[in-house]
């Protein structure tokens, strides 16, 4: 199998601070958090805006775990997730990441509305009807890049691992100018609100890029 | 092409990797730790990591002899890099006071202090250290790290809980790590999230702060850190590593400073900073340090600070608390810096010490930016991440009382200089 493309408009992603006891309830073993402090993991929040795929344009709420990558043969990730909740705006994209990616899913439709403005984007989602999370992430500087990264993926079949090359423009920046509302919905339910610092200590944007993914790794 | 494939066959910059990229390896040896890293380390070290541990032939003063990491050559260089904030490891009186006790005890202490590697210039030193504080007894580490994670680890336990500024020095987080306790951070110098963190804490709580953070040059908000402290009933240790002999009217520090050196519960300092020398301390009740002198690891199984070095680091302290006007001459320099570099356009972030971080806010040209001004003569060090967040890369400079206005003023103009060249400042 070749590689799977997935064009996007828009990517942000939030690292937020959370307790590593909440962290350790949501990984699998074998899995261990990255701690950018003693005690403290990382809540890695990512929102697409995908614009090409095998299953058309859809929004995407990817819930993640910072976890330590696997280094081997070469390949240096520039970092590792665990998702333990992914989200999208189509049933037909849902089903294509169940299938092609064992990623764990949100089984219904949420809603994902992306709010641009000069120097930020805001991405607002609503699961269940209700909304359920808000998300602001600032620009800084802007690169070209192609950047490796490593998912982990774990199911009743197997455990997994994709090799995730993000290439586009990248904004990265660490100036504590964004921002995370998590509301009381049962699509939070997994993190203990009043312990996710609402202030990202890392802010990353990619904006007219690409996912490229390796055929899916059996570990 | 696979997506991996095609990175393995791109190779990415050095830039694009840090330390932290090679924190964690795969596999069951701990030597597949050691690849990865060599393999970036060798183009990282020539494209500007030399800069880091290059050895110096000469004494911390003003003016060193340092070997180029690079080419192996020595340069004579103007020293912005060592601590030494007073300039007295140098003083005839101290170099006399180590000599002397070199003469009479031989090089080392022999013996953990708590059996035989206590001597009686150690309990002269420890004494003389409690007067100047004004504490009623003191007790000394062999090093400042040892002196955090030996304090924190003696009194803290399994289910109590440990806050620290998200700046906290590593000896501090280490210290919470080996007493077991539940470690919080708060947002650096924020009494209003350290509320937040301390509202539903039940138990034993120490909240542990910096007189002076070593990356920023920040003093802390101690009044409103300590407010919040006491009202939650929670106890409070200040690290004045950088801050002690230098803030308040008799130089006890920045607990000091503010008025507060009885509300704060415990006082750690360091030896290495303002006096130039080596080691730790902790200052306090007479019951405290019995206590510590007891359970703290770190220096019940360590050998005891040697003699030599003893006898030195009193007759620094003497001369620190006799000389006054050592540390208004530091502060007449830090004055004269902040207001050359302000005119200059220079960023010297949020420092408001003698600690003055030269903002790059720049990762990837940080380390030319240090080898363009070492080559110019100046010795300094660049920080980058991860030691400091991502963009706020830069060139830390240690003020000394020993500096000549003359010599800062030389100074200032070749940062300025090359900071403008690379266009980072106006």
């Amino acid at each position: 199998m070749s590689i799977t493309r997935y064009g996007y408009r828009d990517a942000i992603s939030g690292f937020f601070e959370f307790p590593t006891d909440n962290a350790r309830r949501i990984l699998p073993k074998g899995l261990e958090p990255i701690e950018p402090h003693h005690g403290t993991s990382v809540l890695a929040i990512t929102v697409f805006d995908f614009d090409e795929s095998e299953v058309g344009e859809y929004g995407e709420v990817v819930y993640a775990v910072l976890v330590s990558p696997l280094v081997r043969d070469g390949r240096l990730p520039k970092g590792a997730f665990y998702p333990w909740q992914v989200a999208t705006t189509t049933k037909a994209a849902r089903e294509h990441a169940i299938e092609r990616w064992h990623l764990p899913h949100w089984m219904e439709d949420v809603g994902v509305e992306f709010v641009r403005e000069k120097g930020r984007v805001t991405a607002k989602v609503t699961a269940d009807g209700a909304p359920a999370m808000e998300m602001t992430i600032t620009d800084h500087s802007w690169q070209t890049v192609s950047h490796l990264y490593q998912s982990f993926q774990q199911d009743d079949t197997g455990r997994y691992l994709a090799n995730i090359l993000f290439e586009g423009e990248k904004s990265e920046h660490e100036e504590e100018t964004g921002r995370i509302v998590l509301l009381d919905n049962t699509f939070n339910k997994d993190v203990v609100i009043s312990e996710v610092y609402e202030t990202p200590f890392r802010e990353l944007w990619m904006r007219n890029g690409c996912q490229l993914f390796d055929p899916l790794a059996k570990l | 092409m696979e997506a991996a494939q095609k990175q393995a066959t791109e190779k990415p910059e050095f830039s694009e990797y840090d330390y932290s990229n090679f924190y964690y390896g795969a596999g069951d040896d701990p030597l597949n730790l050691l690849r990865p890293f060599a393999d970036w380390f060798r183009d990282a070290r020539p494209s500007g990591y030399y800069l880091y541990s290059e050895a110096l032939g000469s004494a911390p003063t003003t003016h060193v002899r340092v070997k180029n990491g690079k080419s192996g050559r020595w340069q004579e260089l103007f020293n912005l890099a060592s601590y030494n904030y007073l300039g007295i490891s140098y003083r005839p009186e101290v170099k006399k006071a180590a000599a002397e006790a070199l003469e009479k005890y031989g090089l080392g202490a022999s013996g953990s202090p708590i059996l035989s590697g206590t001597f009686d210039v150690h309990e002269v030193f420890a004494a003389e250290l409690a007067r100047f504080k004004d504490k009623e007894a003191c007790i000394v580490f062999p090093t400042g790290y040892s002196a955090n994670v030996g304090f924190i680890s003696a009194l803290m336990r399994s289910g109590d809980t440990i806050l620290l500024d998200q700046y906290s020095h590593a000896s501090i987080v280490d210290g919470a790590i080996l007493a077991k306790s539940k470690t919080v951070f708060f947002r650096h110098n924020n009494p209003l999230d350290l509320e937040r963190k301390l509202a539903n804490v039940k138990g034993k709580k120490l909240v542990v702060v910096e007189g002076v953070y070593s990356m920023d040059g920040d003093m802390c908000a101690l009044p409103e850190i300590l407010e919040v402290t006491k009202r939650h009933g929670a106890r409070m240790l200040i690290d004045e590593a950088h801050s002690t002999f230098l803030f308040g009217q008799n130089g006890r520090g920045v607990a000091e400073h503010f008025g507060l050196d009885k509300e704060v519960d415990f006082h750690l300092g360091t030896f290495s900073k303002s006096l130039g020398g080596q080691g730790g301390f902790v200052a306090g009740t007479r019951d405290l340090i019995d206590y510590v002198n007891a359970f703290a690891r770190s220096r019940f199984f360590s050998c005891n600070l040697s003699p030599v070095l003893t006898a030195g680091l009193l007759a620094a302290l003497r001369i620190a608390a006799s000389e006054p006007q050592l540390r208004a001459k530091l502060w007449s320099n830090v004055a004269f810096l902040r207001r050359r570099f302000a005119e200059e356009g220079v960023d010297i972030g949020k420092s408001n010490s003698q600690v003055m971080p030269v903002m790059v806010n720049n990762d990837a040209r940080v380390l030319a930016v240090a080898e363009k001004i070492q080559d110019r003569g100046l010795f300094l060090n660049p920080v980058t991440y991860p030691a400091v967040p991502k963009h706020k890369s830069r060139l830390r400079i240690s003020v000394s009382a020993a500096h000549t206005e003359e010599d800062l003023e030389a100074a200032v103009q070749t940062i300025a200089g090359v900071l403008r060249e690379e266009g980072i400042c106006r």
